[in-house]
């Protein structure tokens, strides 16, 4: 990051340095809320109590979606969020969280911080005084809970499902309808079929909203393949910190981001096993291969739109785009080879 | 009587602000309906008139809070304030919406305007596919509707003012009622 | 500590009667420039726009709305009076109506400012009407109106899913026999106190020109189905999918339009004055929500979150002992913060605590919700007083909405108690 270049002062290696953080997540949110609290601890514990973050949830904030405004405006000096909320402010945010058919966790970690992610990630948040780092991977997110089966694209005409954003874009395309529901009435509305998909996360959190008592069919994800969270900071705090400071809450945000990866893995794994024994009928389900062929498709032909209207897009979709291409080729050979071989066993 | 006239232009700007409200409430109760008939009836969902039902919602309270304050329909606590008689009451109002009521209405409609202008320069719009642009129209009802707010507190004043110096018989003091 | 002080002087400024939003409002704004500085209140903003886009409050105009018209039409009045004729003879027979009516509209919506208003609007003038004593009639609207926090669907139950990591249904399950034994304890109190004294709830006048009983019934089983036809749509459309509890709402409001027409009382200028109306009211109830966000802000943002937490982490362990003192607290701060704030702070710092103790988490959030709805009438800071004094008859004082709540926060409270002490009875073990 181009910032840490920046000289910082003459550390007075006394001064306590306080900083407000808050974040989207309600207070108690798991996986998501401990990833900034991890930060924080950690940020304390190495700067030996010179760094002391304190972290406002949404219940005291109230602003789930104002991050990027109230830590622009220095009300906050950091915020831990996702750069995709941003999108309908500063379109270009939309690229730093995950993408449908993009890349997986390992390989966006490799464009992040090998491929030139970190320095476009600088491009875009630069110009409104922030600086945007990983935040915490939450790993590949299943498709979505679903109450009937989807053999076919006929399938998907009509579908009325709860997906927002640019996947719900794809999936507009195709003829399904996204449809917003507020998250509270999300379950009656999925159990009562006013909906007939809904996608939330994974079992890491899904099992707390019990989707799994209501819908017969888990479909696995193809539409955020690595969805990585995000730390903001002010770029005046930082220009404020010295650089020992700097380095430590550098580091503290890139091990709580790993360590937050590897909880949502290892939830994922445990509430998928509750789920399975509560609830032996559960069927999980890839949708098919021209399903599948027709999303790709219709994202490739959103990306191409995307590109064509702005350079900076064109940029960002063409360095991951050459970057997954590269990488992608290893996974293969390493990760789904393995995993290949074990199951045709 | 400039003072009177003063507070009736006051009232016609409150009064005005509460039919366009209602309007607005017309308006989102047939928006929702209409979205309800189309998926269930017609299978099509439109993300953009889910979002106008939330703007036309917003729209409509917050333009009707100083409609509201004109009409005296914001609840009080009266264990006290009913015994009083008209002119204590005037003073209540008149302190009430000097100390309490202006403040707080300019001080959020000042910093409303910051936070309407930002999405204003931002262009900012609905992060949904299909969803509203021109964020910043339903982000500038908050600053319009607590300078708003703050108009009808002065025509409060003035209403006050006037009772006390014996311009409006103290029977037409009586809040109405809904 | 500054948090205390702005709560007394806020208490002691809402007596002179100015409106309670504003009052919150300005005392808001003094504590918090003098601890923080106006800056606070640039946070403001955000927090109006979160409330503007809950898009589950839409459900207040659409029912306050459909109260509108059913009372503009009168169809409110014929159906309470007949459902009190088909009590017959029994005294207390219009309150008991509003019980059931409430619990009605309970199961369609979980927000309580609709409810209450709108069976301000439908009940109370028809109460009075039949000279229901005042406190009894305000008291039975205030409980009342407040079921929808218990009876599913409800935002205190889907809020206390969340920060308990419960699923939803499981609580909604959860909550409907307590919901139950609430509206039964309402109803028999209604008529312990109505035998007592028949002069607070005089038995409706049966019709005399009619001689046959039975056709008595038939005309006020005719009378009863055009609203409750309503109602059933509105539950009805929840329950076949076609619509959300919220958008429900809209179909009650145009539902009501309908039925208008039915009886031949449509007419554009009604829907307009029923618009203009239920903007005011509306407008009441959301201006008490802008007032109090601002309380909240300050109250949280000069520390007064962390000084109720430090309070809560010291209480004493014992499962017994434990709930009985968070019950307790929770309780005493409902009568000052709102139920929003008591889930997402207090029950934050309670719940690991219940959960080292080994309390099923369901049966805890069930008392919570209890305990919460209970806030709702607890003076001086109960949500639904507000609500049904911004729309009573001036004739109604405070102190009548005040006297009248009371029996019904203390059969809250033992249906609170029955609950920690029976759990099984509730299948809640
Ligand atoms: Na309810
Ligand atoms: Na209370």
């Amino acid at each position: 990051v181009a910032a840490l270049a920046a000289p910082a002062q003459a550390a007075d290696n006394d001064k306590v340095y306080r900083l407000k953080m808050a974040e989207t997540w309600p207070s108690n949110f798991p996986i998501f809320g401990d990833a900034p609290r991890n930060m924080a601890k950690m940020a304390e514990t190495m700067s030996n109590g010179r760094l002391k973050i304190t972290i406002d949830s949404k219940n005291k904030h109230k602003a789930p979606f104002g991050i990027f405004d109230m830590v622009r405006a220095g009300q906050y000096d950091m915020g831990h969020s996702a750069s995709y909320y941003w999108k309908g402010k500063v379109p270009n945010t939309l690229y730093f969280t995950t993408m449908p058919f993009g890349m997986t966790a390992p390989e966006q970690y490799g464009w992040f911080y090998n491929g030139g992610g970190m320095e476009l990630m600088e491009k875009v948040y630069s110009k409104y005084g922030l600086m945007s780092f990983p935040g915490g991977n939450t790993g590949n997110q299943m498709g979505g809970w679903f109450q009937k089966e989807i053999n076919s694209l006929d399938d998907l005409q009509g579908l009325k499902m709860r997906i927002p954003g640019f996947a719900g874009e794809v999936l507009a395309k195709l003829g399904a309808k996204p449809t917003n529901i507020p998250a509270g009435e999300l379950y009656t509305a999925l159990e009562r079929r006013t909906i007939d998909a809904l996608e939330w996360v994974g079992p890491s959190l899904d099992l707390r909203m019990g989707f799994h008592k209501i819908a017969p069919y888990y479909y696995t994800g193809w539409h955020e393949p690595a969805t990585e969270l995000q730390f903001l900071v002010n770029e005046r705090t930082w220009k404020k910190l010295p650089a020992d400071l700097q380095e430590i809450l550098r580091v503290a945000m890139r091990t709580a981001a790993y360590d937050m990866y590897i909880q949502s893995y290892h939830m994922s794994a445990e509430n998928w096993d509750l789920m399975k024994k509560a609830h032996p009928d559960i069927q999980i389900k890839s949708f098919p291969a021209d399903v599948i062929g027709a999303m790709k498709t219709a994202n490739t032909e959103l990306l191409k739109e995307k590109a064509a209207a702005d350079p900076l897009a064109k940029e960002i979709i063409t360095s991951q785009a050459m970057y997954m291409q590269k990488s992608r080729v290893w996974t293969d050979i390493s990760d789904k080879a393995y995993l290949n071989s074990l199951s045709s066993q | 009587m400039f003072l009177l006239r003063l507070e009736r232009a006051i009232n016609t700007f409150s009064d005005l602000l509460g039919k366009i409200a209602a309007l607005l409430f017309i308006l989102m109760l047939f928006n929702v309906f209409f979205d309800v008939v189309m998926r269930y009836l017609f299978n099509d969902v439109s993300i953009g008139m889910q979002e106008l039902e939330w703007h036309l919602f917003a729209a409509m309270f917050m333009l009707g809070v100083p409609y509201t304050l004109r009409t005296g329909g914001h609840v009080r606590v009266d264990l006290i304030y009913e015994r009083l008689t008209g002119n204590k009451k005037a003073w209540i109002d008149l302190l009430g919406s000097l100390f309490l009521l202006l403040p707080f209405a300019l001080l959020v409609a000042w910093y409303g305007v910051g936070f309407a202008s930002e999405a204003y320069e931002l262009g900012e719009t609905s992060g949904d596919p299909g969803g509203l642009p021109y964020r910043w129209i339903i982000k500038a009802v908050i600053p319009f509707a607590f300078f708003s707010i703050a108009i009808s507190g002065v025509g409060l004043m003035l209403k006050s003012v006037n009772t006390l110096l014996g311009h409006h018989p103290v029977a037409r003091y009586q809040p109405p009622t809904h | 500590m500054i948090g205390i002080v702005m709560f007394f002087v806020a208490l002691g400024m809402l007596l002179f009667g100015f409106p309670v939003a504003f009052t919150f409002g300005g005392v808001a704004l003094l504590f918090g420039i003098l601890a923080e500085g106006p800056e606070m209140f640039a946070f403001m903003p955000f927090r109006i726009q979160s409330i503007m886009e809950n898009t589950v409050l839409m459900a207040v105009p659409l029912f306050i709305f459909m109260g509108i018209v059913l009372q503009k039409t009168r169809l409110a009045e014929q159906l309470l009076e007949s459902m009190g004729k088909l009590f017959g003879g029994v005294r207390g027979g219009l309150a008991i109506s509003t019980v059931l009516v409430g619990a009605l509209l309970a199961a369609s919506t979980g927000v309580v400012g609709a409810s209450v208003v709108a069976m301000g609007l439908i009940s109370l003038p028809v109460m009075l009407k039949y000279k229901y004593d005042k406190s009894l009639a305000c008291g039975t609207i205030c409980a009342s109106g407040t079921l929808g926090q218990i009876i599913p669907p409800s935002i205190i139950l889907i809020i206390l899913g969340d920060v308990l990591g419960i699923p939803v249904g499981d609580l909604f399950q959860a909550a409907i026999g307590p919901g139950f034994v609430l509206i039964g304890a309402y109803i028999i109190y209604i008529l312990i106190y109505s035998w007592m004294k028949p002069e607070a709830a005089p038995a409706l006048p049966m019709d005399e020109d009619v001689e046959n009983k039975r056709q008595q019934y038939v005309k006020a089983l005719k009378a009863i189905i055009p609203p409750l036809a309503l109602i059933l749509i509105v539950l009805g459309s929840i329950f076949a999918g076609i619509a959300t509890p919220t958008e429900s709402s809209a179909l009650g409001g145009i539902g009501a339009i309908a039925l208008a027409a039915m009886y031949r009382q449509f007419s554009w200028k009604m829907v307009f004055d029923s618009a203009s109306e239920t903007v005011k009211v509306t407008a009441m109830v959301f201006a008490i929500l802008l007032g109090a966000t601002a309380f909240s802000m300050a109250f949280t943002y000069t520390g007064g979150d962390y000084i109720v937490e430090e309070i809560l982490s010291d209480l004493p362990g014992g499962a017994t002992g434990f709930l009985l003192l968070s019950m307790l607290a929770i309780l005493i701060l409902g009568f000052f913060i709102d139920f929003v704030e008591i889930s997402f702070i207090i029950v934050p710092i309670l719940a690991p605590v219940a959960d080292a103790l080994g309390i099923a988490p369901v049966w805890f959030a069930i008392l919570i919700a209890m305990n919460l709805q209970t806030s709702f009438l607890t003076p001086p800071f109960g949500f639904s007083l507000f609500y049904l004094k911004g729309v009573a008859p001036p004739d109604v004082r405070t102190v009548d909405i005040y006297r009248g709540v009371m029996p019904f926060i203390l059969m809250q409270v033992a249906v609170v108690a029955s609950i920690l002490l029976f759990p099984a009875f509730y299948g809640l073990t």
